[in-house]
């Protein structure tokens, strides 16, 4: 991508974004009324803050997603090449992946996938 | 100013605001996302370089998988909206003028330094280029690094279950 | 590529091949047959061990990523034997009913880390070193953590995690630096082209200042006594023998070898360091009541003790340095062995005022832990002794006179509050001192070894000469 590109993206992205929200600002009519701030759930109003606590089966789930991620990134190269060296790629991959397989494995086995 | 270095000039200047942004926020919330526009603008960085898996691994990883990660672990823990402390004056002042200091004798450091810039076409790396290094066992291969993530990771993964995993295991 | 090649990374194909082992064993059994793992870990560890100090060959592999010679196959040695102490002294605190189900994980965390650490000594560019420098610290966080019900454990696990991010991130801003001004992150090639540039002395220091945080040096020393404290007992005695061993180890290393052009100023660094090291880490652990905090403070003026032999730099104190890191070992993880066992008894009794009277009901404890603090101490009939005076010996011959000074003097405060535990044990009258209990097989044992390591070890002077022969190589 050569810079002259970039800038060009760069340049409509703001235009657009910042354009769109200028727009919206000062085109529209504007009526203010305290219940359109209002929380819209059911019509009743919350009690106490609705910050909740996550339950912590989700950093569970994220840091099993970010790990297959990261394994992901490294796969990719290897398809690519996968052809060209044959059987070297073959093996290499193939320790990479029984070792993250077990991982999995592991990680079912500690019911680590199942929502509790 | 060529394009390169204007390009340069935007993306350094985001990623300065942000950073400091991102430890000055009062609000842990709101340093997670400034910390995601931190992420976003150095892909913008490997881009120009034209080091497009980099830029794509940073944007898959970083921006799409870390900073979640950070959001929820965030939202786990309870007094979510509780803002920081403000930090006494005595602390604030030593504290920036430690941080100066740093970065002026950084910086000037690094200026002083002349790299041996060599002259390269403006090469692609490729998927192919990549793919065959990560693959090669010899000299400037990455092999043993590769297999020794596979561990790392696995490491990893046993040890966030131990960590967060209740104390019986339920049957499903 | 051969296949014998692969004997010489036989330390870590071996420690990989018991990891996936122990992981297959958790994953393909029921809870009854669970009970297994903790002796079939013991074993498998205790075999890599004894596989370990068959004679091998040595080279290079991965184009010079890795890199095996005798003296780095001597120190994974050492760290095996560490960690297989660790883990024998592990095995009835395992079995309690808090840890019944994550006894393999203890097993697999701590063999992972210490497969980083053999890589990590193993590593002939920075990108290995990195990788095996994470690889073993990061696990060891979440060890910390392991008492999930435990306020202290999980701050402990915290602060671990974050104070090795954080150097982490200053040691790999170095490693960029060392990058951006030589072109390679091979230590062969960084060691010839690196010289006293600004940028080239501001990685340095970057670098030197990360791996301080590892092996807590003074002024970066700060998360010690916390995470020692707050991890349950036996991660805190990997955490200070094991995990320190290695950061010196490597850290040893990559001085005299990548930094050899600079050496003139790592080592007013390090003599600088070295003393404050010493002096503030002794009078530390004076002032502590709680042992593992007390153990804290006396492994980080240890680690001052350690740099003399760096500072030493020739091959006698490359020798010593790991001959005192084995000394040590042996003594640390006796004292821990004792405290560890006495609090699993006593329901968490950690303070040295509990101690008092200990000999009247538990004199076989008492000796060991008085055994493994002369050691630590250095006072003649041990091991320990002997570490310390090879220490000497290295500073001395290269006329660092008053470095030496500093280091005799603290080791005499340091007499002082090593005694002190013994007198609590000893002297000090107790109504209620902790009750005579019976630890099992597996303590004993632990034990067994540490004493018999601290004696032989002290007397066999084979075992330094042994390693002084393969100090040459590197």
């Amino acid at each position: 991508m050569s810079s002259e590109s970039l800038i060009l993206f760069f340049i409509v992205g703001v235009f657009l974004v910042g354009g769109a929200i200028v727009f919206s600002t000062f085109v529209p009519p504007s009526s203010v009324n305290p219940n359109k701030s209002d929380t819209y759930e059911c019509g009743i109003p919350t009690k106490g803050l609705s910050w909740l606590q996550f339950n912590v089966g989700y950093y569970l789930f994220a840091i099993l997603f970010l790990i297959f991620d990261v394994e992901t990134v490294f796969i990719f190269p290897w398809a690519v090449v996968m052809k060209q060296l044959g059987m070297v790629a073959f093996i290499e991959i193939l320790i990479f992946f029984v070792i993250l397989g077990l991982g999995l494995l592991y990680a079912w086995k500690k019911h680590a996938l199942i929502w509790e | 100013m060529t394009g390169n270095q204007l390009m340069f000039a935007i993306f350094g200047m985001l990623i300065i605001i942000f950073s400091i942004l991102t430890v000055t926020s009062r609000r842990i919330l709101r340093s997670a996302v400034f910390l995601l526009f931190v992420l976003v603008s150095t892909a913008g960085l490997y881009f120009m370089l034209n080091y497009q898996f980099l830029a794509a691994v940073q944007l898959t990883v970083y921006a799409g998988g870390i900073v979640v990660l950070i959001i929820f672990s965030i939202l786990l823990t309870s007094h979510i909206s509780e803002k920081f402390e403000v930090v006494g004056m005595k602390k604030q002042i030593f504290s920036g003028l430690a941080a100066i200091a740093g970065i002026i004798l950084t910086i000037s450091t690094i200026l002083q330094t002349e790299f041996k810039a060599t002259e390269v076409a403006a090469k692609e790396v490729d998927m192919e280029a990549i793919g065959l290094s990560l693959l090669n066992y010899g000299e400037n291969g990455f092999v043993l690094p590769f297999e020794v993530i596979s561990i790392l990771l696995l490491a990893a993964m046993i040890a966030a279950i131990v960590i967060a995993k209740k104390g019986k295991t339920q049957k499903p | 590529m051969r296949l014998e090649d692969f004997l010489l990374m036989r330390h870590e194909l071996l420690l990989t091949l018991i990891a996936i082992i122990i992981l297959i064993a958790e994953i393909f059994t029921d809870d009854f047959k669970k009970q297994g793992i903790r002796p079939l870990s013991i074993i498998l560890m205790a075999i890599v061990t004894i596989v370990g100090f068959l004679p091998a060959p040595t080279g290079t592999l991965f184009g010079g990523m890795y890199q095996a010679t005798d003296m780095r196959l001597m120190m994974k040695n050492i760290l095996n034997i560490g960690a297989l102490i660790v883990f024998i002294q592990s095995a009835s605190w395992l079995k309690s009913d808090d840890n019944q189900n994550k006894v393999s994980e203890f097993f697999l965390l701590l063999i992972s880390t210490l497969i980083g650490m053999n890589f990590m000594i193993s590593s002939g560019d920075f990108l290995m070193f990195y990788l095996g420098l994470e690889l073993a610290t990061i696990p060891i966080a979440a060890l910390a953590a392991y008492d999930r019900y435990s306020n202290k454990s999980s701050e402990a696990g915290i602060k671990l995690i974050l104070i090795s991010a954080l150097s982490s991130g200053i040691l790999l801003y170095g490693i960029s630096m060392i990058y951006g001004t030589v072109g390679s992150v091979y230590f062969d090639k960084v060691s010839v082209a690196y010289g006293a540039t600004p940028l080239q002395i501001m990685s340095f220091i970057f670098f030197f200042t990360g791996m301080a945080f590892k092996i807590s040096i003074v002024p970066f020393h700060l998360w010690t006594a916390d995470v020692y404290e707050g991890a349950p007992v036996n991660v805190t005695s990997y955490l200070s023998v094991v995990s320190k061993g290695a950061a010196v180890f490597i850290f040893s290393i990559m001085l005299v070898t990548v930094f050899q052009n600079i050496a003139a100023m790592w080592k007013d660094v390090m003599w600088i360091t070295a003393a404050i090291t010493m002096t503030l880490g002794n009078l530390f652990a004076m002032r502590q009541n709680n042992l593992k905090r007390f153990l804290a403070f006396s492994s980080i003026s240890q680690a001052g003790f350690i740099m003399l032999g760096i500072i030493g730099g020739s091959e006698l104190g490359m020798a010593a340095v790991v001959y005192y890191i084995l000394v040590y070992i042996f003594s640390n993880l006796g004292a821990f062995g004792v405290i560890a066992a006495i609090s699993n008894a006593s329901g968490g009794k950690e303070n040295m005022s509990d101690y008092d009277g200990l000999y009247k009901t538990n004199p076989a404890l008492s000796l060991t832990l008085t055994l493994a603090l002369f050691s630590l101490a250095g006072i003649p009939p041990v091991a320990g002794f002997f570490g310390k005076f090879f220490l000497f010996t290295a500073v001395a011959e290269k006329g660092y006179w008053w470095l030496l000074t500093i280091a005799v003097l603290n080791t005499i405060i340091s007499l002082y509050y090593y005694l002190l535990p013994v007198k609590a044990m000893f002297i000090n009258k107790a109504e209620t001192s902790i009750a005579y209990f019976k630890s099992d097989g597996w303590t004993k044992v632990g034990l067994i070894i540490c004493v018999a390591g601290m004696v032989i070890v002290g007397f066999a002077s084979v075992i330094f000469e042994y390693i002084r022969t393969l100090s040459f190589g590197l």
